[in-house]
């Protein structure tokens, strides 16, 4: 039996992010990012805030190229993503896991195949096809599990579970990939107070435990405080804010969001 | 949310409604060309050549043939056994060869599961072009391709099923939630592995529901294909119809009845283990 945090030993070091004057823009015209420089060190635990529309998801979503960048330069472990060809681009993402908002997970199929998802990356194709994962694979996915606490679960239906269970599966997901950097895309925002407290500890853990390069992006304030130690503001696109949890006052935050703090940018619990 | 429209029941004053955009014209518009189009083709210059009278004049022949439909001949039973195991293996045949081509092909139609806009246009003018030609005119041609017998209509049965299933189980692909997706593809998947891993699991009981469906069109379907000598019921259908035996006509319904309701009852209980 798996003993309590006998996680896979994580041999690999922690991937650091740069960007310099990077801008997205989309099809429709929209210009996402705009020109934004920085820089993430290996196993930093960072809070990206700002409102919605600032800019926020396409920032995490270019670290791992599912946002093309426009212009700029973008490093991120050994990989150049603006002239990363397709496979290259494969091999980057199976080194960075990734959470999202809405869990996004196969819904009508087991938990253990959904954190199987995180192996996509060191499997064949032929496997895949025949759901055929290596024994080696499996036991990767059963300690992941384990991990945040829901092996329990392991032969259970998707879509059974609750919302925080839901994104538990999606975090063992991201470690079965045995990543070398973290991106969550509002990963509480559809959850209860108490759960999303709960998954947002888990992605501390990750960070301090395994020494795992985690980004977050959030809008509540107080989460973006206790948890992580840098915060990088985004407004429109550009970058407002880049310093220590502790000097990002209530001035700061209304600075990245343009307005008055208010009651709803807390989660207060 | 505020208190200050308080609405009164029944009136909308003091309140800022905006204009109805589009107003009512257009669902006269609609109306108003439904009728001309009804009155075009019930036109004797520009419309179908029919009339009721004919029914008038012949309500006796009519008539008769109910009568004989209404007396099956039951001894006539044991003839149609080989014919109707035929038309079930025809139609199990084909189901089976359908489903196995379709998933693949429903796949490599839906945006999501193939975002290369060209194979996909491909495929999807393919499929247009075989679900456009209806199941009866396969058979017809096929049957003068390889010949009498349940070979051509197996292979009409699969084109015919081929164009439904596709249609279907793409579009119901298309209506998924992409999330699972992105996340395969975040995870550093190809697009064959995405698709397996985490496409695959939410459109199998739609998949299997088309199947299930195309198998009862089949039955009904292989039924009629052998009146063009495509094997199965329908070349005994041709043979009896030909003689005028109704009365033996009419066993052959109630065969086809019986093993359609037998059907439906086996695809309600599968999919009820679905969902």
């Amino acid at each position: 039996m798996v003993v309590e945090h006998s996680f896979p030993t994580v041999t690999a070091s922690p991937w650091s992010v740069s960007m310099r004057d990077v801008t997205v823009r989309y099809a429709n015209g929209v210009v996402a990012l705009k020109s934004v420089s920085l820089d993430i060190r290996p196993g930093e635990m960072v809070s990206v805030v700002g409102l919605s529309g600032s800019g926020k998801s396409s920032l995490i979503r270019s670290i791992n190229g599912l946002v093309p960048i426009t212009s700029g330069s973008l490093r991120v472990g050994g990989f150049q993503l603006e002239t990363a060809r397709a496979g290259e681009l494969r091999r980057l993402r199976g080194e960075i896991g990734m959470i999202f908002q809405g869990f996004n997970l196969a819904k009508r199929t087991s938990v253990l195949n959904n954190v199987l998802v995180g192996r996509l990356a060191h499997t064949t194709t032929l496997r895949t096809l025949l759901g055929a994962y290596r024994a080696s694979d499996r036991q990767i996915a059963f300690e992941a599990l384990d991990r945040v606490g829901i092996l329990s679960k392991v032969w259970d239906r998707a879509s059974s579970l609750s919302g925080g269970q839901q994104q538990r599966v999606a975090i063992a997901r991201a470690l079965c990939q045995e990543p070398r950097l973290v991106l969550a895309d509002e990963p509480v925002a559809s959850l209860d107070p108490p759960t999303a407290h709960e998954v947002m500890g888990d992605l501390r853990r990750i960070n301090q435990d395994l020494g795992i390069t985690v980004v977050t992006n959030l809008h509540l304030i107080d989460l973006a405080r206790s948890y992580g130690t840098r915060i990088i503001g985004l407004r429109a696109g550009e970058v407002v804010f880049d310093g220590p949890v502790d000097s990002a006052s209530d001035s700061v935050f209304s600075e990245i969001y343009g307005r008055s703090v208010e009651s709803a940018d807390v989660l207060g619990l | 949310m505020s208190a200050t429209g308080s609405s009164v029941a029944g009136t909308t004053a003091g309140l800022d409604l905006p204009t109805r955009p589009g107003g009512r014209w257009k669902s006269w518009c609609a109306v108003g060309v439904v009728v001309i189009i009804t009155a075009i083709t019930l036109s004797p210059q520009w419309g179908i050549a029919f009339s009721l009278d004919a029914i008038a004049r012949n309500w006796q022949n009519g008539a008769e043939k109910i009568l004989q439909l209404l007396v099956p001949d039951w001894s006539f039973f044991p003839r149609t056994v080989p014919a109707l195991v035929e038309t079930l293996q025809m139609a199990v045949i084909a189901t089976f060869v359908a489903a196995g081509v379709s998933l693949p092909l429903s796949l490599a139609t839906a945006r999501l599961t193939n975002p290369n806009g060209a194979s996909r246009s491909i495929v999807r003018a393919l499929l247009n072009v075989v679900r456009s030609i209806p199941d009866l005119l396969y058979a017809a041609i096929l049957v003068a391709m390889v010949g009498v017998g349940a070979l051509p209509g197996i292979i009409a049965l699969v084109l015919f099923n081929v164009g439904i299933i596709v249609k279907m189980v793409s579009e119901s692909i298309e209506a998924n939630d992409p999330g699972a997706l992105e996340a395969g593809r975040a995870a550093g998947g190809n697009q064959l592995q995405i698709n397996r891993a985490t496409a695959l699991p939410d459109i199998m009981p739609s998949f299997i529901n088309q199947t299930l469906y195309v198998l009862e069109l089949n039955v009904r379907a292989s039924s009629v294909l052998g009146l063009v000598g495509a094997g199965g019921l329908g070349l005994l259908i041709d043979a009896v119809r030909t003689f005028y035996r109704y009365d033996q006509l009419s066993l052959i319904i109630l065969e086809i009845l019986m093993v359609v309701m037998a059907l439906d009852v086996l695809s309600n209980a599968v999919r009820r283990r679905l969902v």
